[in-house]
This record gives structure tokens, sequence and C-alpha cells, in this order.
């Protein structure tokens, strides 16, 4: 049970406190409602690159990282096509360092040329680092255009192509800050060896004369339901053929988001998935294969991905793979198999509820759900799930009309 | 009217309290450590067995490290991953020049059970043959796909030049597979498990009588003489590039060896490094991504070996920029060599490294693992309190005098890939 109390600022700013007596060490989170998916498609990784411009510099001070280091702590942020999260970890007596930035930079940045330039540089060299130089990096940059057609999912945080980042200008930096940038718009978490009172005071006088600004709206394209059955075969310079197997599956917030991740997980096990003992073990098509979901917030994507042995061929491994698939449609899953998924997953929640920086991570997150105290409920929804939602769930999901298909064959096979 | 201008006043960090696990001894040379203080549910098992990457061949200890799960006469790799499996356990096996680590995760209340899973497993592995073949089949596809990456080949290359006439030079090509004999497999395992078992680390609030039970059956693996490793690494100086078709980033490599925790310049240097690239506003961030945009990011470590250790700087740049990236890093050891780190600078990383040991040493399981990387050098929690010291007491001519010292850019391993 993680235990949290939730006020919020005259100016819209949602806070959650999080009580740790146990830790000498604090975190502020914050969390800011924009993610990719707020993009326009002439402008994307837009909110990516921002996320690195909010370390250059704010309106009153200079730099961000050495204030934080000289308190002691450390920070880092992450962008999805959802969210983009701010983290600061630091002793906690230092608390006053980690809101006094992340409030001036909630004030105002200080908008230099020198950093958007420099940050843009960065950014495409992570472009051609996590994307363009690493065998299979470009395999998102186009399964998400073959799977969305419509809504803005369709291009990867890092954005569609290096020119939108070239062409990032001051202008669409400042209009950017503006629209999302502001108490109305962001959830932040403390959480530390902390009264309430002391958290209040603190949080008001730091924060509460930033101006609240207007939650964006947000319109977004949704995305017309898939009929019909896509592929799309590249040829790369890889030693080995790898398939991207991506189904439409259920939004976040829809209890079939759940059946969905107990599934992937039960075609995901080690060594004892059906997926392994039909794909590998009896024949050997592959010589891995796993099963995810994407979990993001619109609707998501349930992958099946691996790569192919040698001298298989997509298509011999594509008959096979449906035969699998069809016959997790027909028998439901073990009640034994489901009851092993499920401690699997407490035992995994009770590692990740450890830190308080998961926790407070996973606060805000829930906060923007809806309600943050569904990191206390959601056990309870993956353990009603059955064996017989698990079989419905597959015969929605395992449709042919309902896959894009990626694959990437090996010219070097 | 609030005053953005100035920083908040700071406070000092004035002592860490640092908790030693309970200490059992399991054999001459194993002990057994045990964290009991956890708030928690959850619990961690560790064997860490004398059966790294030197003990033999590369790639027959890295396929016993990958096969310990593979089987035994009454069950099958599945069946073991299945009990594993209900009772909610993962498991991680990590390999590196000097040992092999098996890790357990679990509840407490099954870290038991799951031990006698891992017992029976080793104890009675059979290595079957289609388990092998497929492990194989698996490694040569990743090896030849981690070929394509710039980064792995410049760390491979760095590692043979950095270990150069010794066994932690040795590296896997893709034809060492086609020779792999079973037997190799099962000797390896006999020589360097069955009788390997270096320590034995528990993390949890188990009862006491399931705390016994699974050290006295751990006891049989234990070692039978100390063991021994090499302590006499030289690297090859010099350039050594690598040309990768098409890449359009090159990875870059620039060390030498040194030392461990052993050496008394250990704790000064690992200051300096840490001015130079080891954090967020390192030396090296801030001038070759920060301020060039030459890079994504870049880093400098401070290695250790049971007897030795070394330095190296990593980091992937635009082709274009190589040698640009390269100049610049040479520009920043010289200015540690010829100029005093100001105060404001050498003030800010006092700050950062102690409220990072504040972090390091929160919780069991960090706790624990800031133990073992002390105890990995016979050294104990003593260790921290005149690092605590070090770090508040160091002074720039010290710090110049160790980047002359240790960090002459003619003593260094440079290698290009890309």
């Amino acid at each position: 049970m993680v235990k949290f109390e939730r006020f919020q600022l005259s100016n819209g700013l949602k806070v959650i406190f999080h009580k740790d007596t146990s830790t000498p060490m604090a975190v502020v989170n914050v969390l800011y409602d924009i993610g990719a998916r707020d993009e326009s498609e002439e402008k994307t990784g837009f909110a990516h690159l921002f996320e690195h411009l909010m370390f250059g510099g704010s309106v009153n001070i200079p730099d961000f990282d050495t204030e934080l280091q000289k308190a002691g702590g450390e920070n880092n942020a992450f962008t999805s096509n959802d969210i983009t999260n701010y983290y600061d970890v630091l002793p906690a007596n230092n608390l006053n360092t980690a809101l006094w930035l992340e409030s001036d930079r909630m004030l105002s940045l200080a908008f230099t040329e020198k950093s958007l330039e420099v940050q843009r540089s960065v950014v495409i060299e992570e472009f051609k680092q996590r994307y363009l130089n690493q065998p299979y990096g470009d395999v998102w940059l186009e399964l998400r255009p073959l799977a969305y057609k419509k809504h803005p999912y369709k291009w990867a945080t890092i954005g569609k192509e290096i020119s939108h980042i070239e062409n990032a200008t001051m202008e669409d930096v400042r209009a950017f800050f503006k629209k999302y940038y502001c108490p109305s718009n962001a959830i932040l978490c403390i959480a530390g060896n902390f009264e309430l009172d002391f958290i209040k005071e603190r949080m008001n006088y730091w924060f509460s004369d930033i101006d609240s600004g207007k939650k964006p709206a947000r319109i977004i394209a949704s995305e017309p339901k898939q009929i019909e059955f896509r592929e799309l075969e590249l040829e790369r310079n890889v030693p080995a053929s790898a398939f991207y197997y991506a189904f439409k599956m259920a939004e976040r917030k829809h209890p079939d988001y759940y059946i969905a991740d107990i599934l992937s997980d039960s075609l995901s096990r080690e060594k004892s998935s059906l997926l392994y003992l039909k794909l590998k073990k009896e024949k050997p098509f592959v010589s891995e294969i796993v099963a995810y979901i994407t979990g993001s917030i619109d609707e998501g994507l349930f992958i099946i991905s691996g790569k192919l042995n040698d001298g298989i061929s997509f298509e011999d491994f594509d008959n096979a793979l449906w035969e699998v698939l069809n016959e997790v449609c027909l028998n439901p899953i073990e009640e034994k198999e489901l009851n092993s998924l499920k401690i699997k997953m407490q035992t995994a929640r009770a590692f990740q509820e450890q830190g308080i920086l998961n926790r407070s991570m996973n606060l805000c997150y829930f906060e923007l759900l809806g309600d943050a105290n569904g990191i206390n409920e959601e056990h309870l929804i993956y353990e009603q799930i059955t064996c017989d939602h698990i079989q419905s769930y597959a015969n929605e999901l395992f449709q042919k009309t309902n896959c894009s298909l990626l694959k990437i064959k090996a010219q070097q096979a | 009217m609030i005053k953005r201008k100035n920083a908040p006043s700071l406070q000092a960090i004035e002592k860490i309290n640092f908790i030693s696990p309970v200490k059992i001894q399991l054999g001459e040379h194993t002990p057994f450590f045990w964290m009991k203080e956890v708030p928690n549910e959850t619990a961690r098992l560790d064997f860490i067995f004398h059966a790294g990457t030197t003990r033999g061949s590369n790639l027959i200890s890295s396929l016993v490290a990958g096969l310990l799960f593979s089987g035994t006469n009454k069950k099958t790799a599945t069946d073991i991953h299945n009990e594993l499996d209900d009772l909610g356990a993962f498991f991680d096996v990590g390999l590196g020049h000097e040992s092999v680590l098996v890790s357990f995760y679990a509840l407490k209340k099954n870290i038991l059970a799951v031990f006698k899973i891992f017992e029976d497993a080793l104890e009675h592995v059979n290595f079957p043959q289609n388990e092998i073949d497929e492990l194989i089949t698996d490694r040569k596809q990743k090896l030849k796909i981690n070929c394509e990456k710039v980064g792995f080949l410049a760390q491979r290359e760095f590692q043979k030049n950095l270990f150069h006439g010794t066994n932690y030079a040795r590296q896997t090509e893709l034809e060492d597979y086609d020779t792999v004999r079973r037997e190799e497999i099962i000797e390896y395992f006999s020589k360097n498990y069955k009788n390997g078992l270096r320590k034995v680390v528990l993390v949890g609030a188990l009862d006491e009588v399931q705390v016994t039970e699974i050290a006295e059956k751990s006891k049989k693996w234990c070692l039978h003489e100390e063991p021994l490793f090499e302590n006499n690494f030289k690297n090859n100086k010099g350039v050594f590039q690598l040309k990768k078709k098409d890449a359009v980033q090159s990875a870059v490599r620039i060390g030498k060896t040194l030392f461990n925790k052993n050496n008394s310049d250990f704790l000064g240097f690992s200051i300096l490094n840490t001015i130079l690239g080891d954090y967020f506003g390192s030396r090296l961030m801030k001038n070759i991504r920060e301020d060039k945009g030459y890079t994504y990011g870049i880093s400098s470590t401070e290695a250790e070996l049971a007897k030795s250790g070394y330095f190296m700087i990593g980091t992937e740049v635009g082709s274009a920029q190589k040698d640009l990236a390269i100049q610049e890093i040479k520009n920043e050891i010289e200015r540690l060599q010829k100029d005093l780190v100001p105060d404001e600078e050498l003030e800010l990383v006092r700050n950062y490294l102690l409220g990072q040991l504040l972090k390091s040493a929160d919780g069991p399981y960090a706790m624990t693992d800031l133990f073992l990387s002390v105890d990995a050098y016979d050294l104990d929690f003593s260790f921290y309190e005149n690092y605590i010291q070090k770090v508040k007491n160091i002074d720039a001519e010290e710090l110049r005098a160790l980047a002359v010292k240790y960090l002459a850019w003619d003593s260094m391993t440079i290698v290009i890939a890309g």
C-alpha cells in the first residue's frame, strides 16, 4: 500500500505528497501532460527536443544541473508518446533546491540560441545512435506508420525525420513552452521524510505565483478501426531476418488492457510459453520470440517479435505462428499458469515499489490517468482476470485484419 | 517576493549510517552474508562462483553460465523454469572475467523453495545436447548482430589491447562455436562450479532457520583453495582503428590499466575521474555534448578487477566529428594536468559525491551492494569513512598531481570503430 496525500495549488498545480520515513533522500517528480502524440505532423520530435531544452537554463537560473549537483542531487527526464516526465533525487535536507529549480523552469525558460543550437545537435546524435547506427534500430520508425494511419502514434518520440529537429526555431520553442509547460498541465509529486504542512507551505512558497496557464484541449485524430491486414517488407544489412507482428489493443484505461498485459506475459514465459515450445523447441523456426505491449494511453499495440533462424522463410514461420495463435484462441490457458503469472506480477510489483523514485513516478502517472490511488488498486483488476477473459480477448486480438506485420529481411543471411 | 536569483542555502551531509550484513563462514574461502533488516516482503539471493571467463575458454565459460538451468535427468529446462515461475521468482546470471553471479529475486516466503529448485538444478544438471545446440544457435546470431554495433566492436578491441597477453584479452569468434564439445562443458562445470562457490549473499527478513538451511546446503559447493587472479596488466599504447562500412557514428574508447580500491591513490583518482567524466556535469559532458553537441553522451569510468583495475573513456560521436572529439578529450585531460580545478567546481563535486554516497546507502539492497563493493577487496565500511574525509579534504594540487601521474595521453590505448 502506497500512502499519499493530494492537494492543489490555487493556480491548478496538482501536488501529491508521499511520506517515507525510512529514507534520507527525497524525490521531486514533475509530469507534464505533453507527449509526442500532441505534436503536429509537420513538427515531430518536438516534445522530446523540448525535454532537452528544459536543462538549458531557466529565467533566473543559468544552469539547472549545476545547482542540483551542488545540492548532492541528480536528475533526468524522459519523453514518451504520451507524457514528459522530469525527476530530481537529492538528500532530503536540500529539498528546497529541487523546488527552487523546478518552479523556476515552470515559470519560464531562458530561451538562449546557444542552448537550442547545441541540443538540436545532441538530439540528432541521439537519433543516429539509437535509430540509425544500430541493427534493427529503425524498426519503430517503420512500424508505427504501418500500424497507425491517423493517430499521432504513427511517429516515434524522436521524430519522423531528422529535418524536423533541424528546422526547429526559437519561435516554436517559445510557443510550445507557453502552451504546455504551465501549472494547470502538470502533476508534481514529492516523496521523502517530511510533514504534510511543511510540504504545503513550501509548495505554496515556490509555485503559487506561477501563472496557471490554460490546460490545452487535446484534439487528436482518432485511429479508424483497422479492417485489413497490413504488411511491409524491408531489406536491411543485418545478420538475421526479424519479424514484428503488431496487433491493435485496448487503450490504457480499458479493462481489456489488463487482460492483454497478462496475455503478453503468458506468451513471453522463458522456456515455457506456447510460442517458445512450438516455434523454437518443437521446430526451430526462431532464435528468439517475445510478446509485449506498448502500454500507451490511447489504443496501443500488442507486439510479437523475434528473429528467424538461418534458412527459415517468413512464409513458413508465418503459417506456424498463426497456427499457434489459433491454438491460443481455441484453448484457454490453465488455471495453474494464470496463478503463476499473477504471483510473478505481485513479486515484480513488490520489488518496483521499493524505491521512492518509482513510487513518485507511478503516483503522478496514475493521477494523470484519473486517480493516483490507481497505484493501490491496479492489482485488484489483475486478480479478477480469469482464463476465460484471456481466451475471449485473444480471439478479439489475434485477427489477421487487426494485424500489421513488419518484416526485416536480412541481406547477409 | 521570492528571491529566485539566489539559491536556497544548502545543508551538508554530516553522517551516513552504514549497516553491515551478518557474516556466516561456510568454508575457509566462502563467506555467506545476510542482510536481514529489510522492511518489506522482498528478498534477493546471490551465488558467486569462481567460474568467470578467465578460468578457461571464454566460449565454454559463457555457455556453461547459460546452461545452469538446462535440465537434469528428471527435469527439463522447461520444468525448472515453470517451477521458478510458480514461485513468482526472477533470476539472472551474470558472467564476468573473474566470476559468475547467479541472482534470484522473490518474495521472502518463497526464497527457500527457490533455493531448493536451484540446488537440485545445479547438483544434477546434465547439459542436454539439444539445449547446448539451441544456445549455440542463439549465441551465434547474437554475436553476428553485436558485430554490427560500433560500440561492441570498439569495446572488444579495447579489451584486447588493455589486457593483451593475458586470459582477460580473449574474445569469442564466430568459428569457435563450431568446435564446442559437450564434454568440455561438463568438465568446465565440474571444475569451476562444483567446488567453486566464493560467496553467498542474502537480502531479506527471513527466519533464521531458513537461512541456516540455505547456508548448510550451500556448503557442498565451497571453494577448496584461495582463488588467484592476474595482476600484471600492461595495455598496448597507441591508436587502433576498426573500419565499419556505412557507420554514421564512430565508437571511441580511450583508457589504460590502473588499480582497485586497495591502491592508496584510488580515492583521489575516483574524485578526479568524476570531475573529468563521471557525472552529468563533468568536463567531458560539458565540453563535448553541452558545448559542441558532438555526441549524445560521453563518460569516463574507473573499473575494478580482483587485483587490478582500469580507466576508460567511452563515447559514440558523429563520424565527421570523431577527430575533433578526440582532440577535445585530449584537451580536457591536459587542462586537468596543467590547471588547478577551480574552488567552485571542486565544491560542487564534493557535494555531489557525498549526496550520491548517501543515495548509494539508501535501503537494504543498496547498502548490501555498497558493502559487497568493499568486501570484494578485503575492505570494510571504514573505506567509506575514509572516502568521506577524502572528498571533504582533497585539494586542487593533489588532483592535478594525480592527473599528471595517471592520465598521460601517451600511456593510453585509443580505439576508434566506425
